[in-house]
């Protein structure tokens, strides 16, 4: 085997078979309404990519002018709402069943530094919003960077700066490493419950 | 949600010695706690069709 694209596919294919990346059967502990919260957290997130590019082509300041407009930002605003609520319950459902055992950091990593991407690529939503909510926010934002040292870097009162890391850069990351998460969670299966302790399972003493 | 409730005011707040928190925050907070504790006991819907190996 020489070429690169066939080293790939046999990578891939041995990392990811087909019936891992698509299966049609998942455990029986799945039945849990607690499993249910990451796929809606994806929901979520293609609500807001689609509502966001919606707001995209049409501008920055077309929500403040059309009730069209309004509606879209409005599904935006929600979308996201639900999608740190979704996120925060699927974050403590698997917090307390340990969902990085079994050879499974690599997925809870991923997903936490998702959680933390998430976070600035939001804040750079509330200051782009074009009305004096923003300018507030930026300039409280602004003594927050200076703070760190990064005021430089990332100037929070420049709004076509910020307005390029809310609607491309933050988001690519975000769904890179959402895309990447769910491809960890094919390869390694969903974690199991934990077990039940020794105490818990042993018989009553008379 | 606007037509019930009169949301065109600042937020009131909850204020417990260094601790401060809008009213909105904490509902939402408490939200997440309610479905959280809700979805460890509920089955997810159509659970029983798509029960797989164990």
């Amino acid at each position: 085997m020489s070429s690169w694209t066939a080293k790939l596919r046999e990578a891939g294919v041995s990392a990811l078979p087909p019936e891992k990346l698509l299966p049609d059967s998942q455990p029986a502990y799945m039945t849990s309404a607690i499993y249910l919260f990451g796929a809606l957290t994806i929901g979520a997130l293609v609500t807001i990519i689609a509502s966001g590019s919606i707001l995209a082509l049409k501008g920055p300041t077309w929500w403040h002018v059309q009730s069209i407009g309004h509606f879209f930002n409005s599904i935006h605003l929600w979308s996201v709402e639900l999608f740190f609520f979704f996120m925060v319950v699927h974050l403590w459902g698997k917090f307390w069943m340990a969902a990085w055992r079994g050879g499974r950091a690599r997925v809870w990593m991923t997903g936490a530094v998702t959680f933390l991407v998430a976070v600035p690529c939001a804040f750079t939503g509330y200051i782009s919003q074009q009305n004096f909510d923003s300018q507030w926010i930026a300039t409280q934002g602004k003594d927050g960077m200076n703070s760190l040292g990064v005021g430089s870097f990332f100037n929070v009162l420049n709004f076509g700066q910020m307005y390029s890391y809310h609607i491309l850069l933050l988001p690519l990351v975000v769904v890179g490493l959402v895309s990447l998460h769910v491809l960890l969670v094919r390869r390694h299966g969903i974690v199991p419950p934990l077990p039940f302790s020794d105490a818990a399972t042993a018989a009553p003493k008379p | 949600m606007g037509a019930l409730l009169n949301l065109n005011h600042p937020a009131h707040y909850i204020s417990w010695h260094f601790f401060q928190m809008s009213v909105p925050n904490a509902v939402v907070i408490v939200l997440m706690l309610v479905v959280f504790c809700a979805a460890l006991y509920l089955r997810a819907p159509g659970a029983r069709k798509q029960r797989g190996p164990k």
